[in-house]
């Protein structure tokens, strides 16, 4: 496979990925806050800056007063922002497209037609009152892109790097959304001054990455700090849990690994070394601070992607002549 | 004579005797091949056909069968226009057509060969020298170097037209990049779809067998000790107006597509760079024009190319598809000496006609060009795609005059045909929500390999979609239609 082109199909797996994530998270967040029981988590000022720091992976100015129309359109359908969730998909789009002779057709019709729908959605109707019905769609699309992947691809080295650049975002926006959430807890707490458990929060955490109905399945308790924190960081048959991210990379870069040898600074051996580190961790050895392993957890899958874009995405840049790129129009 | 049929998607069809229409007779008659698919489309309510339209042109739009135009602040997709009513050629006047399409191919590669080598059509004065020496696609680097196998032009498309005495005739040949066969493909299953039954009523021979046939004939004009030849289609990238074909091709082969910065060269072989490294490349069908392929021998501000690729191929390490160069036999002051070059080379009368030609560079034959514009259509001689083509009867005084002036700057540029009369054929038009007569012609593709050849039967039926034009060509916004070629 030529290395330009698993490079465009790892951002393709990357950005149907990132999409999902983007929507759920806005989709949850704005939803349960609605009826939020807190007053702090029914604040929308509160719910704009919780998800604009999920969406950007930035903390909003205190003197800014953010508008909620802004919020919505920024992240949902302005193509002008990097975080938005139609950027997002449209760089899927194009990445599949530069690609497409390898794609099946299923799978790229699919995302061309769901491309089509998102790029028309009326932005007016959007922030009006189509959110849930934007969010929804960009959701139930994403899945039926993942089904297509799996069920119309050879699983060969192709599929393997598309699942790697599934399983390598998935792993980063889920940390980053758990992130997210344990800054809004922490600020509860100092706000609120609440003692106890915050119900609600961990249950929209575990919403976010559609998580609740196992986690319920597996403690039958209402989600506390440490139990869903455990789910979701170190559960290995959650499919949505760190620990089983990593598994899942180690099992695809295995696939493209085996051509070579593996160096101690390539990223699968990089991934098996965290895989390795997470295989014996426990809850309580990373709850007392939370934050700093989530934030060099981020650093070291950051870290993994650009490995991985050394050791098999890099194409040699030969001494062309670099001025203006003459494009051909075919006439015959 | 003008008249109408009584059928509410028929009700605007004019008749106009000048021209072949495929549909019906001259006493208006439908012709008896057409009978049972008419039949089917006079049953449809404008309402059931508007649907049936709309839903064809929703799927070539879902399936990504387009082109991108760009505005100055953005960027829209668009699909080709397309039309429903099928074509249909019976096999007699096929079986014609591809005897007469491959024998233009086989000549023209002898053409080539000549051209580039001993030049003996030229010394025995069939051909004037100035034919080959002022033509801007002779390429002085091709000259003594043998192609893989001796093939110049393996991939060929052939545009035909069906004239008002029924006969078809050759208007030009294109051996540099021909384009279409992808939307022969797409023709085909967007009728599959919307017309499924009546495929009970009509054997139409299948279209989808392009891609392996091409596959074979690439490999069979690999390097010289090569086993298994790696092959990859090349384009300028998604930007390129034929992108959806590129890629179209590449995965009917099963093949990489790939774009210059994806090859490189070293020690005269020519690398593709892959997830594991370097792997060498043997055959590419290249979509990219003779003068961008390589900037060190051609264009030197080409990014679209591989710099060193044509250095690799003149030591015959890897084989172009089609070879550089072919322009100068596709050009078409070539084309009017067509009849002489099949009779040279292979000794046979031409079995499809050349449409009659005069040349301006010729001084009888260009005072009578400059006398009869009115009647003639005036081409520029080496430009593809309808561009700078003038029609005589749709022309002002003063533009006539300035069409005079243009071709005394340079006759030798310029040849004037005839204004043939381009057959018509049902064509739904939107506006009027009803069918009209739209002039069609016929692009045909011809693959030439080593003891290997292959006609696609079927074609790309393209139609002028503006009432009266007789310029069908896609990049002057024509559509197509699906063409059967009828297996008995």
């Amino acid at each position: 496979m030529l290395a330009r082109v698993a490079n465009n199909l790892f951002w393709m797996g990357r950005y149907i990925e990132r999409s999902e994530h983007l929507a759920r998270y806005l989709n949850v967040n704005y939803f349960s806050s609605l009826d939020a029981p807190s007053e702090l988590s029914q604040s929308r000022e509160f719910v704009l800056r919780s998800i604009m720091f999920m969406a950007s992976n930035e903390v909003v100015d205190a003197k800014v007063k953010l508008k909620e129309k802004d919020v919505l359109y920024n992240i949902g359908l302005n193509i002008k922002e990097p975080y938005s969730i139609i950027y997002s998909f449209h760089s899927a789009h194009e990445n599949a497209r530069s690609s497409r002779d390898l794609l099946s057709t299923e799978l790229f019709e699919s995302l061309n037609t769901i491309n089509h729908r998102i790029k028309n959605y009326d932005a007016k109707a959007f922030v009006k009152s189509g959110l849930y019905d934007f969010t929804s769609i960009v959701i139930k699309s994403t899945s039926e892109l993942r089904s297509k992947v799996q069920g119309t691809l050879l699983h060969d080295d192709l599929y393997a790097v598309i699942m790697l650049g599934i399983y390598l975002e998935r792993a980063l926006q889920i940390t980053r959304i758990i992130n997210s959430k344990c800054s809004d807890a922490t600020v509860e707490k100092l706000k609120d001054k609440i003692p106890q458990e915050n119900g609600h929060l961990w249950a929209t955490l575990l919403k976010c990455v559609s998580a609740y109905d196992m986690m319920r399945r597996l403690y039958k308790k209402t989600p506390k700090q440490n139990t869903t924190l455990e789910f979701l960081i170190l559960n290995p048959q959650c499919p949505r849990s760190i620990k089983n991210c990593l598994s899942q990379m180690e099992k695809y870069v295995d696939i493209l690994s085996k051509h070579h040898k593996i160096k101690t600074d390539s990223a699968a051996f990089l991934i098996k070394k965290l895989n390795a580190e997470f295989k014996y961790k426990l809850i309580d050895d990373i709850e007392s601070d939370i934050e700093d392993f989530l934030s060099d957890l981020i650093d070291k899958l950051v870290f993994i992607g650009e490995r991985l874009d050394e050791d098999y995405f890099k194409v040699t840049v030969y001494p062309i002549i670099k001025e203006k790129s003459v494009s051909s129009v075919q006439t015959q | 004579m003008k008249n109408k049929i009584e059928l509410p998607l028929f009700s605007s069809y004019e008749f106009n005797s000048n021209f072949y229409d495929e549909l019906f007779s001259k006493n208006k008659k439908t012709r008896e091949i057409y009978k049972r698919l008419f039949k089917l489309f006079s049953q449809y309510s404008v309402n059931e056909f508007n649907a049936l339209n709309n839903r064809a042109k929703e799927s070539f739009f879902n399936n990504g069968i387009t082109f991108q135009v760009y505005n100055s602040n953005q960027v829209s997709e668009k699909i080709f226009p397309f039309d429903l009513f099928p074509r249909i050629i019976n096999n007699k006047e096929w079986s014609t057509i591809e005897k007469g399409v491959l024998q233009r191919s086989k000549a023209l590669n002898h053409f080539l060969w000549d051209v580039y080598h001993e030049q003996k059509i030229i010394k025995q004065g069939i051909v004037p020298l100035d034919l080959i020496s002022s033509s801007e696609n002779f390429l002085p680097q091709m000259v003594n170097l043998d192609p893989p196998e001796g093939i110049y032009n393996h991939v060929s498309g052939t545009d035909l037209i069906k004239h008002s005495d029924g006969n078809y005739y050759v208007l030009e040949d294109n051996i540099r990049c021909p384009s279409g066969v992808s939307y022969v493909v797409g023709n085909r299953a967007a009728v599959k779809h919307a017309l499924f039954g009546v495929f009970n009523e009509y054997n139409a021979h299948t279209v989808v067998d392009y891609g392996s046939n091409l596959l074979d004939i690439m490999e069979s004009v690999k390097p010289k000790g090569v086993d298994n030849p790696v092959c990859v289609v090349i384009t300028p990238g998604v930007y390129n107006s034929a992108y959806y074909e590129h890629s179209f091709l590449a995965k009917q082969m099963g093949i990489e597509l790939v774009e210059g910065q994806d090859l490189f060269v070293e020690n005269d072989f020519v690398y593709k760079q892959t997830i594991y490294g370097p792997e060498k490349v043997d055959v590419i069908y290249r979509r990219i024009d003779d003068l961008f392929i390589d900037p060190l021998e051609f264009r030197k501000d080409s990014v679209l190319g591989v710099p060193g690729l044509f250095s690799v191929y003149k030591k015959g390490n890897v084989c172009l598809v089609n070879a550089p160069g072919t322009g100068v036999a596709d050009d078409k002051a070539v084309y009017t000496y067509m009849p002489e070059i099949i009779k040279y080379y292979l000794d046979e009368d031409p079995i499809l006609n050349n449409v009659q030609t005069y040349h301006c560079s010729r001084k009888n034959e260009l005072s009578y060009v400059l006398d009869n514009i009115d009647k003639l259509v005036v081409k520029p001689v080496d430009e593809s795609g309808g561009y700078g083509i003038s029609i005589g009867n749709k022309l002002t005084k003063e533009e006539i005059q300035k069409v005079k002036e243009t071709i005394m700057e340079n006759p030798r540029k310029y040849i004037a045909q005839p204004i043939m009369a381009l057959s018509t054929h049902p064509t739904y038009i939107e506006e009027t929500q009803s069918f009209e007569p739209r002039h069609v012609d016929l692009r045909t593709f011809t693959l030439l390999g080593k003891d290997k050849d292959f006609v696609l039967k079927g074609g790309l039926s393209r139609v002028a979609l503006s009432k009266g034009n007789l310029v069908v060509n896609s990049s002057q916004g024509g559509g197509s239609k699906d063409t059967w070629v009828l297996k008995k």
